[in-house]
């Protein structure tokens, strides 16, 4: 459901842990500044000699693994970029992908589309019709002449014909040889390594400006200064939501909070934390509030049915005032596709 | 006058009756007399007799007629490609699917050509497929092809023979299902390398439906089993039936496939049979088919089968009555099928007719009655020893026995009209063949 998992998926992959040396905080802050300098927003670049085939811009010593430390700690909001198959043997991405024979296992096939003769029935790939000088094809079966595409005979769609062993596959095995190793993978066994690109989080900006890491504790589950969960918290709440649902049949209801870009201060990343508590405050106790974006929150209202949902978010707007910069909005959740359809964003950031 | 008609139908199986005609029974057998001949000896040494023969071939030596398997690795198993052509069989294209897969065949692929079906075919095959493979490996066993446009049953077996594997072709319709064990039974007839092709054992999947199915279970039984046991051991075997057929792949390919047209397997086993093959059968190899479960579906189904025999057997291939072509067996079973399926009803309906003028109107009935019990009991003995030798037909079908002489002169209806019809060539054309290839089939 989020982005916290390590951004690998097919084998079992080492959590980011501190490194040696005292440096390392100094050095993830120093990626910070270099990822708010560059925007905000840091994306891979495609580069043949890195491990995984991307790489980032950024002057580190172990980058990658220092992005995923604070990706995991919400400083920065990990977003799917790519994904990367590797060679189970030796890890490397220089693979060549082919499709091969279902029968002798040779990736010599030519895509051909079958033949069909209506006359006789026959069917088989073009270059068993022999041309004539007429411009027509001689059916190899009953020798008759096929004049006309589509009154005489037909094209079957296309299909793979094994110039080794002849035999005729729809949709043939795919397989990967390793170029650095040489080993021969089917598609299915390969590795499979997430690549993102990270967005820096309201979390990672106040720790710019306080100049180090946070500490832990009560802030890697609250926004600073803010009665909201931090967007790995409020998805874990969600997700278990949504567990309930699907093994009780738990209907409720979730309410999207957007902010004004106005209120999100000057460098559009601080959370409108005045505005949050009054939010808060008209919550019921059972119900749990968290960040989810910069701009965007969530409110999980559990054992909430759409009507009684829209009346608490009636009462909401009557008492935070027509200046508010939130705007609200309901949405019932009775299977896992309505939370898809009410916050599309939230889906695709969560997509592997 | 119920009880009069009563007293006279029964009037034949009465003990006195039958006490006087087994005193005759001596002078009888060196008579002359057509009706004891056409009657009771003929059906007799036609029908029962060679079933008879099997019995006590079956009670002799039982490995003859049921060889066992032999034990072997899995690895000694050659692949086994099954080829299901289908168009709109959402309904059983799974379960087809999943039966073969599951057949305890440890080396067998599944392609299904869709014949470019309105329906959720294509899916639900996939889905079956997923169901019954454990590992992506097992996964590249199923192959299935939906055609991008109509082209027939012939032509979409063809397109799954092209993209067969395996050694040897199996060859279903997509609403039978292969029993579990039955490819290690269906593949013993090819150790002898004369054999080209192999006919299953042919069993009624839907029986309990209602009377029209359980009446084919008895003639199943007696037809598809029984006689093909029989015509098989006699290497006289006319069709590998397309509901279950295996076939050696070189054969196929050999022969380009199959024909467009009606009676794809009447006609390949006749190439076959050209080509000197042997065409045998396995009692072990099971394979339970849907039949008919209406009158009409029935009807347009055995009229089908009767003008593919006029139209393979008579015209296409006319040329096996000539003596020494093909050889002896395939000219004598071109002539019997020719008078057994064609002339012989003809001539029955012709013969009535004669009784009528010859001898009256009241003494047809008597000669109905007469052979009505006659058959009876032929067909008890049959039964009897279908069930003994091949477990079918149904104990409980044996009730119906009575009505099955009933159920064999209803399907004359439509095979009259069917063989007339087919000879007249009117209203060949058949909705199974898609038009723009009816269109180009030669008229044989």
């Amino acid at each position: 459901m989020n982005d916290f998992a390590p951004p690998v998926t097919g084998r079992a992959v080492a959590a980011p842990v501190e490194l040696p040396g005292a440096a390392a905080p100094q050095r993830r802050l120093d990626l910070l500044h270099q990822i708010s300098s560059a925007g905000g927003t840091i994306a891979p670049t495609a580069n043949p000699n890195a491990e995984h085939g991307y790489t980032y811009a950024l002057s580190g010593d172990d980058v990658d693994r220092d992005l995923a430390f604070l990706s995991a700690r919400n400083y920065l909001e990990a977003r799917f970029f790519d994904r990367v198959s590797l060679c189970p043997k030796c890890d490397s991405h220089h693979l060549n992908v082919r499709e091969i024979c279902p029968s002798c296992r040779r990736a010599h096939l030519s895509a051909e589309g079958l033949l069909h003769h209506f006359a006789c029935g026959y069917v088989g790939i073009p270059s068993e019709f022999s041309p004539t000088d007429d411009g027509s094809y001689l059916c190899p079966k009953c020798n008759r002449k096929m004049h006309h595409l589509g009154t005489e005979f037909d094209r079957l769609g296309k299909a793979f014909s094994c110039r080794g062993c002849g035999v005729i596959s729809e949709n043939p095995p795919v397989e990967a040889v390793c170029l650095t190793c040489g080993a021969r993978n089917r598609a299915e066994d390969l590795i499979s390594t997430l690549v993102f690109s990270y967005v820096l989080t309201s979390r990672g900006a106040a720790a710019i400006r306080r100049g180090s890491l946070f500490d832990g504790g009560e802030e890697d589950i609250v926004v600073v200064g803010a009665p909201v969960y931090r967007r790995g918290v409020i998805l874990e709440f969600l997700d278990n939501e949504m567990r309930r649902l699907q093994r009780f049949k738990d209907v409720f209801s979730v309410l999207s909070v957007k902010c004004a870009p106005a209120a999100l201060g000057p460098d559009g990343n601080q959370a409108p934390t005045e505005w949050l508590s009054r939010l808060r405050e008209k919550l019921r106790d059972v119900d749990l509030i968290g960040q989810v974006g910069d701009a965007l929150y969530i409110v999980i209202l559990p054992q909430t049915k759409r009507r009684e949902a829209e009346s608490l978010c009636d009462r909401i707007e009557v008492a935070l005032g027509r200046e508010s910069p939130l705007t609200l909005s309901i949405a019932e959740i009775t299977e896992p596709r309505d939370l898809a359809q009410a916050l599309p964003g939230l889906a695709a950031r969560a997509e592997p | 006058m119920i009880n009069g008609f009563w007293h006279y139908f029964i009037s034949t199986i009465d003990p006195i009756s039958n006490l006087g005609f087994s005193r005759a029974l001596p002078e009888l057998s060196i008579s002359a007399l057509p009706h004891w001949w056409l009657i009771v000896i003929l059906p007799f040494v036609w029908n029962v007799l060679p079933t008879l023969i099997l019995w006590v071939v079956y009670l002799i030596k039982p490995t003859a007629i049921r060889p066992p398997l032999p034990v072997r690795p899995d690895h000694a198993y050659p692949l086994v490609s099954l080829v299901i052509a289908g168009r709109n069989e959402s309904a059983t294209i799974g379960q087809c699917i999943r039966g073969a897969l599951l057949c305890g065949y440890p080396n067998i692929e599944v392609v299904f050509v869709d014949d470019n079906s309105n329906d959720d075919s294509v899916a639900i095959a996939r889905r079956a497929a997923l169901s019954a493979v454990r590992t992506q490996k097992d996964a590249e066993r199923v192959r299935i092809f939906p055609s991008p446009r109509r082209n027939g049953k012939a032509s979409s077996l063809n397109i799954g023979i092209r993209m067969a594997r395996g050694e040897f072709i199996a060859i279903t319709d997509a609403d039978s299902v292969i029993q579990y064990g039955s490819v290690q039974h269906w593949l013993l007839p090819f150790d002898d390398p004369r054999v080209g092709a192999v006919s299953a054992n042919i069993r009624v999947l839907n029986m309990p439906h209602g009377l029209l199915t359980r009446l084919q279970d008895i003639e199943y039984a007696l037809l598809f089993t029984n006689g093909r046991l029989i015509s098989a051991s006699l290497d006289l075997l006319n069709i590998i039936s397309g509901m279950g057929g295996l076939f050696r792949a070189e054969i196929l390919r050999r022969l380009h496939g199959f024909d467009t047209g009606l009676g794809d397997d009447t006609d390949m086993t006749t190439q076959i049979r050209k080509q000197r093959w042997k065409c045998g059968f396995s009692l072990g190899a099971v394979v339970w088919t849907t039949v008919p479960e209406t009158r009409d579906h029935l009807w347009r189904q055995r009229a089908r089968w009767r003008r593919n025999m006029i139209k393979i057997r008579i015209s296409k291939h006319r040329d096996q009555f000539i003596l020494g072509r093909y050889g002896f067996k395939n000219a004598l079973l071109a002539c019997v099928l020719l008078l057994s399926r064609l002339l012989w009803t003809w001539a029955m309906a012709v013969g009535l007719f004669v009784v009528l003028f010859e001898f009256g109107p009241l003494y047809v009935p008597q000669l109905i009655v007469s052979f009505y019990w006659i058959f009876l009991i032929y067909l008890l003995i049959r039964a009897l020893i279908a069930r003994d030798l091949a477990r079918t037909p149904q104990p409980i079908n044996f009730a119906l026995l009575f009505l099955y002489p009933f159920y064999l002169m209803s399907l004359r209806i439509p095979t009259l009209y069917a063989e007339a019809s087919e000879l007249m060539r009117i209203g060949a054309k058949h909705p199974y063949v898609p038009d723009h290839v009816w269109g180009e089939i030669p008229w044989w």
